[in-house]
């Protein structure tokens, strides 16, 4: 039983993680309409920049977290108003093949920067846990549970309590009624593409803490994060939520099961099966 | 994924018959000379070892951009799955031949099967998806299976599957080639036909396409089969040919996105397209490929060009060569407005 239990932890904190990872990219889907296959690396970035500032400076990883929103923001404002604006009106494809050159160049830039070696970040309490009879719950990854939590209600608050959020609603639901009340489209395009990428640099920032990071470590994510939108369902932050924690039971429970090397092809079978019973995921509303 | 009727000029027309058997004539005759009988009966030699190699990968890419251009640039369903199949061909021949000892040439005649088996299976369910949607979930497919396959004993778990080893550069080069005609023959014989015009009513709007009376389920499910059936072919002569087959080599998801790219670059939807997209990008690949530190630059490059095509040409380069575009400054800044926010 209190393997079980352990199990389940284990589970809704993988699970954070993957929420951390998803708001963005759900954020960008939702309403750019762009399925960003360059995510994953951008979540990396993140790692890097928190690896480098804890092994330069040691800055505790938790506390360059503002730092990776802050250059992963300007980074993603750069991108879409520079390159992905270009294809924005164009079919879907073009997006999608786009972000995967975009991907391939990032994660060669980071090869040739940080080398393809194993990197950690390893502040002093990083062994440690808080033990409950039986079961462990290891402080750093409970902070990143906390951190994505605290992710996901400043998601919501930007979109449902701020003018920025209102306007990126309002582009989501109709780009050329947006336009019509004035709203700068380039501008609020980039400014989306931005936060998304914000968030993903923070989800990296946590993910360098209990993961050995390398340039291509961020692949896994990009289709991680998708899952998780399909799952919970498109254009609500509290579906992004519920989606990642059950995609992590999903995947501690099911590694228990047929065995660690099947965490993907789990991950997919329960995907595909949503999508063709549910496509609206979880908690979707209509499109 | 832009329609585009091909149109070649008259006075092309007339010349391109005669240049195109001449252009094949050469392409078949060349290797013959390599051979060592070509050799000793004193015929110059105008083909090396490395030059097979690259015009058979420039062949399966040719199978394998053509084979996606029949369901992602006729019928406007972007496969990510597509390398399940080649994989899955591949995987048929080499268990067949290394395990059970079959003759090569029978394992390459179930290799299509087993592809096209698997494709009825998952396309029944996956075809009702569309857009995104369907990318993704055909991409969830590629990786399963790939997994899947990297943890059967029988299928060499993560060990890969070791194949007698068949050294004739010339068979597979033919062998790659036929599939390649074969490839470029069916797509235009579909697009002469009842069948291709209900897929490209299906790419253009679905809903319409089912209410003139297309059986919109079964000719998805179909175009889905017939890619199948010839990208496990390329799969089941590559498992030969490179008598080592493994999860990394046949299951890379690199490989999907590269012959969308072909498919793409030389324009989707077209006959000569995905042809004229595979030889020129795996030439510029193969010319940028270098070894060690070499790989990052060449990637770098491959990441620009993309995004370059993507966003300047996306019809296609065979777009300039149906007589209806030139490329121009003009063209690219009309192609740039088209799509920019």
């Amino acid at each position: 039983m209190s393997q079980f239990t352990q199990q389940v932890i284990l589970g809704l904190l993988l699970g954070g993680i993957y929420v951390a990872v998803a708001l963005g990219f759900s954020l960008v889907w939702g309403i750019l309409n762009i399925v960003n296959l360059a995510h994953g690396a951008l979540v990396i970035v993140g790692s890097y920049i928190t690896w480098d500032l804890f092994t330069r400076w040691h800055i505790d990883p938790f506390l360059s977290l503002p730092i990776d929103a802050l250059v992963l923001f300007v980074i993603g404002y750069a991108l879409q108003r520079g390159v992905i604006n270009r294809v924005i009106r164009a079919p879907l494809l073009f997006t999608f093949l786009l972000t995967f050159g975009i991907n391939l160049i990032i994660v060669s830039l980071l090869l040739l920067i940080f080398t393809p070696d194993f990197r950690s970040v390893t502040p002093s309490y990083s062994g440690n846990g808080l033990h409950l009879g039986s079961v462990t719950i290891p402080y750093i990854r409970f902070g990143g549970l906390v951190v994505a939590f605290l992710l996901a209600g400043a998601m919501w608050t930007i979109l449902n309590r701020t003018r920025i959020g209102a306007a990126i609603l309002a582009v989501g639901a109709d780009r050329d009624a947006a336009q019509l009340v004035g709203i700068d489209l380039r501008h609020m395009y980039a400014l989306t593409f931005g936060i998304g990428a914000a968030f993903a640099g923070v989800a990296g920032g946590i993910i360098s803490t209990f993961q050995s990071i390398t340039p291509t470590a961020g692949d896994p994510y990009t289709l991680q994060a998708f899952a998780v939108v399909i799952l919970g369902g498109l254009g609500r932050v509290s579906a992004t939520v519920l989606g990642g924690l059950t995609f992590g039971l999903i995947e501690i429970l099911g590694q228990s099961g047929p065995g660690p090397g099947y965490a993907n092809a789990i991950a997919f079978v329960v995907l595909v099966i949503v999508l063709v019973v549910r496509p609206r995921g979880l908690l979707g509303r209509l499109a | 994924m832009i329609a585009r009727e091909e149109r070649v000029p008259r006075s092309l027309r007339r010349f391109a018959l005669p240049i195109g058997i001449a252009l094949l004539a050469f392409v078949i005759l060349v290797p013959l000379t390599s051979t060592d009988a070509a050799q000793q009966a004193g015929l110059p030699l105008l083909a090396d070892k490395l030059w097979f190699r690259i015009a058979t990968t420039v062949a399966m890419f040719v199978v394998m951009a053509s084979a996606w251009n029949i369901i992602g640039g006729l019928t406007g369903y972007a496969s990510f799955g597509n390398v399940a199949f080649f994989g899955i061909g591949a995987y048929t021949v080499g268990v067949l031949v290394s395990s059970r000892g079959w003759p090569f040439p029978l394992a390459l005649i179930v290799a299509p099967v087993t592809a096209t088996v698997f494709a009825l299976i998952v396309g029944i369910p996956l075809l009702r998806l569309r857009g995104h949607y369907f990318a993704v979930a055909t991409l969830g497919i590629g990786v399963a299976v790939g997994e899947v396959v990297n943890n059967l004993a029988p299928l060499g778990a993560s060990t890969g599957l070791f194949l007698p080893i068949v050294r004739s550069d010339l068979l597979f080069f033919y062998l790659m080639l036929g599939a390649a005609a074969l490839a470029v023959c069916s797509t235009w014989l579909i697009l002469r036909t009842r069948f291709g015009y209900g897929l490209l009513a299906i790419r253009e709007n679905e809903e319409a396409a089912k209410i003139i009376g297309v059986n919109t389920n079964l000719y998805k499910v179909a175009a889905f089969c017939i890619a199948a059936a010839l990208t496990g072919l390329a799969g089941g002569i590559f498992a030969q040919w490179n008598s080592f087959i493994n999860q990394e080599n046949v299951f890379a998801i690199s490989d999907n996105v590269q012959m969308i790219l072909m498919a793409v670059v030389g324009g989707a939807g077209t006959v000569l397209g995905p042809v004229a997209g595979a030889i020129s990008l795996e030439l510029i690949i193969q010319t940028l490929a270098g070894g060690g530190s070499k790989a990052v630059y060449s990637q770098i490059g491959l990441g620009v060009l993309l995004a370059v095509c993507v966003i300047f040409i996306p019809r296609g380069v065979i777009d300039f060569f149906g007589g209806q575009s030139r490329l121009s400054l003009r063209y690219l800044r009309q192609t740039l407005r088209e799509t920019s926010a």
